[in-house]
């Protein structure tokens, strides 16, 4: 399974297009790397324990891993609905919830590797075994089976975006204006799929992340933000942002004030002491989640304005357009 | 302000090209009659429903609840259509959520079955105004004694900030008309009897008079929202404006739409996500099962806006200068694939209507192990995908940088696309 690191330097060193091949080489397949291989530790420490007080560390630097690769919504990740069985946020119909429930409940084939990736999207991923691990609510029933279940198809799901990345769309975004290539026409296009990435990332961080725990001054809703219950709110925006900010390095070294407007949003978020924003609900707490939101859109609108232009390109078409 | 800056900076490309076949400024004109044609049309469309809804309320009747539901399916033809119209056009956009937000907690507006209406984040999903003529929203009192288009426009639609409460438009008409379709991935619609309308002895469901005074009040909403749409891309209205007032910008609104439609809306958020789930309430015509003929027409109007045609609801077709003419013009290959793309994607949603009229509703599609359903889900994303990276070329092509992105800074500020 482990691809060795050579292969992705000769893949990196195959093309003259030393941004889109630093961008895939040094940040997306390391990452995706990291990724799978702690998602394979945790489907191993829940073979050896389903003990969420054991398994809470390994759910965690899993959780960490995703948050490095999140932001990159194309590629296998777009396929079969990867990007969603990893983590389906938000759920307000409690969909998950009452998936998981019924598999708890149902017939245990299901739970099965085969089957349990068939399952919906929802009662899968980080987000369902967080709600395994951090219950807040009891369950109908023994949640082993589904925790080593969820945590396989985890491990599953993590090992085919690597290698789709590796074997797959990484050399299609490096071959980008080649003969053949009909997907990237030109090497424009690969930089502008790339570029979208960054800028789709941050309005996600501050849309979805900051934005809906803030809510209105009126209606604040704290119990909106993501992964309250494995407290991960905050750190989500904070890894996030220093994964962005790796993208944008290997992007354009020349980025300096996109850079900097994204060290800015990262010490914010570094400072904030309030792990799943819960400050949102009073007017003084409130206030800084909302500095922060700023500092990231200051950093996207950097993007726009320097990073961009400094890559010939604009952003284009993104997963999140729709209601 | 924005206008002015994004011509500035196009005028360049206007120069360094020889005399155009076709001219953008006409192009855009004719892209704003089609808008017009096409709101018209579906105002039109949305009368009929009214009438049809007059005639279910006086004499309340299987056949004069199946000729409502007959008109609504009928306005959906013309109406799915405009939406390409949305994204790029902040005109529509900002008016759309009254007319076709979805989904919705139907819940608030009437009653549901046990345990259906649920919403973590909304604490009105189980509301029922029609049983409920007093209540309290955010703490303060409201009589609903009287429904009233104002009373679901002002107080209803949205409230509480929750964008699941619909209270307006097609699909909460929907509802009224057909009722929750409680038959999981299973064949079958919403099963509302037409004795929910009868007024007096024989009222099914319980509070009919304001069951009837909600369907007749969301309906006149209906038609009043369209004639401002109608409106809007008349001459001298302010979409009609903002599209010819500068063509380039116009042609970037136009391309905008169709990729946003296409990627992340259309394939996405509406076709992808719910087969993801396979979950019958991700159908975007969910109480009348119309969501094969809904994705179909939205898929059509997104190739009409390229090409430039119209087929309009009176058989006549309205064609006239299009983006296809002005990319043909610049790259013959880039018109030729993306032409090719819109007919295949136009062709996978045409394969799901045909299979749902063949007896496979879209609901079975979603079931998880329906491989052949979901071949055909997934064969009409794949196509909205794919087409989307050719309008991405065509924005290139006609050098229309600074793709505008609904609700993102590229269309909102484009100075810091160009700073």
């Amino acid at each position: 399974m482990f691809r060795p690191l050579f292969l992705i330097a000769s893949l990196a060193a195959s093309a003259a297009m030393a941004d889109v091949a630093e961008v895939v080489g040094d940040h997306i397949l390391p990452r995706h790397q990291a990724f799978a291989q702690a998602a394979e530790d945790l489907a191993d420490a829940a073979e050896e324990s389903c003990d969420p007080r054991e398994l809470a560390p390994a759910f965690q630097s899993a959780y960490d891993g995703w948050m490095g690769i999140q932001h990159i919504r194309v590629g296998p990740v777009e396929e079969e609905g990867r990007g969603l069985a990893i983590s389906f946020w938000p759920d307000p119909k409690a969909m998950g919830e009452r998936a998981q429930r019924d598999l708890l409940q149902g017939d245990a084939s299901r739970l099965q590797p085969d089957s349990f990736a068939q399952q919906s999207v929802a009662a899968r991923g980080l987000t369902g075994l967080e709600r395994l691990l951090y219950p807040t609510q009891p369950w109908p029933s023994d949640t082993c089976p589904l925790i080593r279940a969820t945590a396989s198809d985890l491990a599953r799901l993590a090992d085919e975006l690597r290698n789709g990345w590796a074997d797959g769309f990484g050399p299609l975004l490096l071959s980008a204006g080649e003969t053949g290539n009909t997907r990237f026409l030109s090497q424009a296009e690969a930089r502008q799929l790339l570029f979208t990435q960054v800028v789709t990332g941050l309005e996600y961080i501050k849309d979805q992340r900051l934005g809906r725990p803030l809510g209105s001054f009126d209606r604040p809703r704290p119990e909106r933000a993501e992964a309250i219950a494995s407290g991960r709110s905050l750190r989500n925006v904070a890894l996030s942002l220093q994964a962005i900010r790796e993208m944008v390095a290997a992007l354009s070294g020349d980025a300096t004030r996109t850079l900097a407007e994204l060290d800015r949003a990262i010490e914010l978020a570094e400072a904030l002491a309030d792990p799943v924003l819960a400050g949102t609900a009073t007017p003084q707490g409130r206030l800084k989640v909302e500095i922060l939101q700023q500092a990231v859109d200051a950093a996207r609108q950097e993007a726009l304005a320097e990073l961009g232009p400094a890559l010939g390109v604009t952003t284009g078409f993104n997963a999140m357009d729709g209601d | 302000m924005k206008r002015r800056l994004a011509s500035v900076l196009l005028s360049t490309a206007l120069v360094a090209t020889p005399a155009l076949a076709a001219d953008p400024a006409a192009v855009v004109s004719h892209y704003a009659d089609m808008a017009q044609a096409e709101y018209t049309d579906s105002l039109q469309a949305a009368r009929d429903l009214r009438a049809a809804v007059d005639r279910l309320i006086a004499e309340p009747s299987e056949e004069t609840l199946a000729a409502a539901r007959q008109a609504w399916l009928a306005a959906r033809v013309p109406y799915q259509q405009t939406e390409v119209f949305r994204f790029g056009n902040p005109v529509v956009d900002d008016w759309e959520g009254r007319v076709n937000a979805w989904p919705l907690d139907e819940g608030l507006i009437d009653y549901v079955a046990d345990g259906s209406a649920q919403n973590e984040e909304n604490d009105l999903a189980g509301l029922n105004v029609i049983a409920t003529p007093r209540f309290t929203l955010s703490g303060t009192d409201i009589d609903a004694t009287r429904i009233t288009p104002e009373l679901i426009s002002e107080t209803l639609h949205e409230a509480d900030g929750v964008e699941a409460n619909v209270a307006s438009g097609y699909h909460a008409i929907e509802f009224l008309l057909w009722g929750q379709d409680l038959n999981g991935t299973g064949p079958g619609a919403g099963q509302r009897p037409h004795t929910d309308f009868v007024q007096g002895e024989g009222c099914t469901g319980g509070n009919c008079d304001r069951r009837a005074a909600y369907l007749k009040a969301a309906t006149d909403l209906l038609v009043s929202d369209l004639e401002e749409m109608v409106a809007a891309w008349s001459e001298g209205g302010e979409g009609r404006e903002a599209v010819t007032a500068d063509p380039q910008a116009g042609l970037l609104a136009m391309l905008t739409g169709m990729g946003s439609l296409s990627y992340g809306e259309q394939a996405g958020e509406r076709m992808k996500l719910g087969l993801m789930l396979n979950d019958p309430e991700e159908e975007h015509d969910c109480f009348s099962d119309n969501t094969p003929n809904s994705h179909y027409y939205d898929g059509l109007g997104i190739r009409n806006v390229y090409l430039g045609t119209y087929a309009r609801t009176d058989g006549t077709k309205l064609t006239g200068p299009s983006l296809a003419d002005l990319v043909a013009e610049k790259d013959p290959e880039v018109d030729r694939q993306l032409r090719a793309e819109l007919d295949a994607s136009v062709s996978k949603l045409m394969e799901i209507k045909t299979a749902a009229e063949g007896g496979m509703a879209y609901d079975q599609m979603l079931q998880a192990g329906n491989a052949e359903g979901e071949a055909l889900i997934m064969g009409a994303v794949d196509a909205l995908v794919t087409q989307t990276a050719s309008i991405e070329r065509a924005v290139g092509v006609l050098g229309l940088s600074g793709l505008a992105v609904a609700g993102s800074d590229s269309l909102d500020n484009p100075t810091a696309v160009f700073q």
